[in-house]
């Protein structure tokens, strides 16, 4: 029973992490702070039960065509939306405010689009709805998938920050903006690169929980929320500390979920939360100098 | 060569820097000397392209234009600025800060021979690549910021204020390494408090004064210039 619950745990915490390695590219690096950052997770997951249910493809085929559909469409929005707002601003609290404002109103553009196609209902396919036996545990198939495949993203992502030229000018962009253009890093096509870049991999999740989860087009902002908690949780910028909190939060809401009252997921989500910024308010690996 | 003319930087109302002319040639170093907001970092800024140089600035390397290109731009054209405060990476490793500072594409074809030089050049980095840049002494710091700079295989480097900080023997240490850099046939231009020192380094000097500059000449002269050292040398001795 508990190794059951770890594992469930595992496979959220594993997409929460997903997705808010993708927000702390966009804040961490574009320093925007993108309030429609689930919307795109949603219309992603959408796209997939489209592509299995209408057309017979494969979510697997999905997972990679979704992903760079999403990039070239936020790398548009930063252009587009975003990139005037950056010109314009005087300080980066400025940015903050307008990009806040910004995609909130973007938010409820894609949200409407959505309620539009698909109603308010929720939705979900059947996709390897196998159970397997691991260690004496159930766990269905397609979860356990989307884990795989979530950390086989995640680990790709953290060696292309970390270990090529390109993923450090990256990471370069988050530490000193400044000093970053002094090493010829061209800091607005890094932003709206990194920007597109978060788009890709919350839509890379997007397609992973609709092969496992119900969902419905007023979900978006769930995920937002829980996106900024662990990004926020983890220290911003910090793609390391991300993971470590999404998982945290994953395995705390299951282990809350089953064995305590599913009622109480969300207030356990904001318990862990608060306690974090209580004792350690610039995040589980932030610096507190930032 | 390094040629800037009419350079003006103004901050709201207060005139930082006002139609500042000066020349800085290859394998030469050349010291700006002045006090406390005198304008020396901004006009160093300018020319790396971080502050607007005003109408009618000309700032040229090697007779290419740099007025109205990006701060990346600059540094691919072959000027690196090594900021106030250093500027580097604090939170990425010596190697990483390495790596980045041959980011330009200009830097690409020579980095193995860079890094080399870099490395001979302060063999302190070479123990410590794997360090975190923002752990280090401040002396340490600055030999990562030059050395980040001269990765990406400039012809022309500034500096801005490199011994602040630094200790009597580092700082020594730190101008004999700008004497080699300037071997190395590139072009060395600083802004610096420790006159005596950046002076005895020096082939040529320049004195600035509220944002204008007073006074130019070789080191040798200014060194023993009677207004000199009463302004910049603690008194004549």
């Amino acid at each position: 029973m508990l190794f059951e619950v770890t594992l469930s745990g595992v496979t959220l915490g594993g997409m929460y992490a997903l997705v808010a390695m993708g927000l702390t590219l966009q804040y961490g690096v574009a320093r925007i702070m993108n309030l429609s950052y689930g919307e795109l997770l949603i219309a992603a997951a959408f796209a997939a039960l489209w592509f299995y249910s209408g057309l017979a493809i494969n979510p697997l085929i999905g997972l990679v065509v979704v992903p760079p559909i999403a990039f070239a469409l936020s790398y548009a929005i930063y252009r587009i939306l975003v990139q005037p707002l950056v010109s314009r601003a005087k300080t980066r609290d400025a940015l903050e405010v307008d990009s806040i404002l910004a995609t909130f109103g973007l938010l409820f553009v894609i949200q409407g689009v959505m309620l539009a196609l698909f109603g308010g209902a929720y939705f979900s396919y059947s996709f390897l709805a196998v159970p397997l036996k691991i260690a004496g545990a159930t766990v269905a198939a397609n979860r356990l998938l989307a884990l795989l495949l979530a950390v086989a993203i995640g680990l790709g992502l953290y060696l292309g920050l970390t270990r090529t030229r390109i993923g450090t000018a990256v990471r370069a962009v988050a530490v000193d903006p400044v000093a970053a253009q002094l090493v010829a890093i061209d800091v607005r096509t890094a932003s709206a690169l990194a920007f597109a870049l978060g788009g890709a991999l919350v839509a890379a999740a997007g397609v992973l929980v609709s092969m496992f989860l119900t969902f419905n087009a007023n979900l978006g902002v769930v995920f937002t929320l829980k996106a900024l908690v662990v990004v926020i949780m983890g220290g911003v910028g910090n793609l390391l500390g991300a993971l470590i909190a999404g998982l945290i939060l994953g395995l705390v809401e299951n282990y809350v979920a089953v064995f305590v009252d599913p009622g109480l997921t969300l207030a356990a989500t904001y318990a862990i939360f608060l306690l974090v910024l209580l004792v350690r308010p610039q995040g589980i690996l932030g610096r507190s100098s930032r | 060569m390094l040629e800037v003319k009419g350079l003006s930087v103004q901050y709201g109302k207060h005139r930082a820097v006002d139609d500042a002319a000066l020349s800085v040639a290859t394998s030469e170093i050349v010291v700006i000397l002045g006090a406390n907001g005198a304008g020396k970092s901004s006009l160093l800024k300018a020319v790396a392209g971080l502050q607007p140089p005003g109408t009618g600035a000309r700032v040229a390397l090697d007779d290419r234009e740099l007025v109205g290109l990006q701060p990346h731009q600059i540094v691919e054209a072959g000027l690196a600025l090594v900021p106030e405060g250093r500027g580097i990476f604090g939170e990425l490793t010596v190697r990483e800060n390495l790596l980045l500072g041959a980011f330009a594409r200009r830097a690409r074809a020579d980095e193995a021979n860079n890094r080399h030089r870099v490395l001979a050049l302060f063999p302190r980095l070479a123990e410590r690549l794997d360090q975190t840049a923002r752990t280090m002494s401040g002396g340490e710091q600055q030999m990562v910021a030059i050395g980040r700079a001269l990765m990406s295989a400039p012809k022309m480097l500034l500096l801005d204020e490199p011994s602040l900080g630094l200790s009597p023997l580092l700082s020594s240490e730190l101008f004999r390494a700008l004497g080699r850099i300037r071997q190395d046939g590139i072009g060395v231009l600083l802004v610096e408090q420790n006159a005596r020192k950046s002076l005895a380094i020096a082939d040529r000097g320049y004195l600035i004064e509220n944002g204008r500059i007073v006074g130019a000449g070789r080191a040798a002269e200014l060194a023993s210039d009677p207004a000199v050292q009463r302004a910049y040398l603690g008194g004549a001795r």
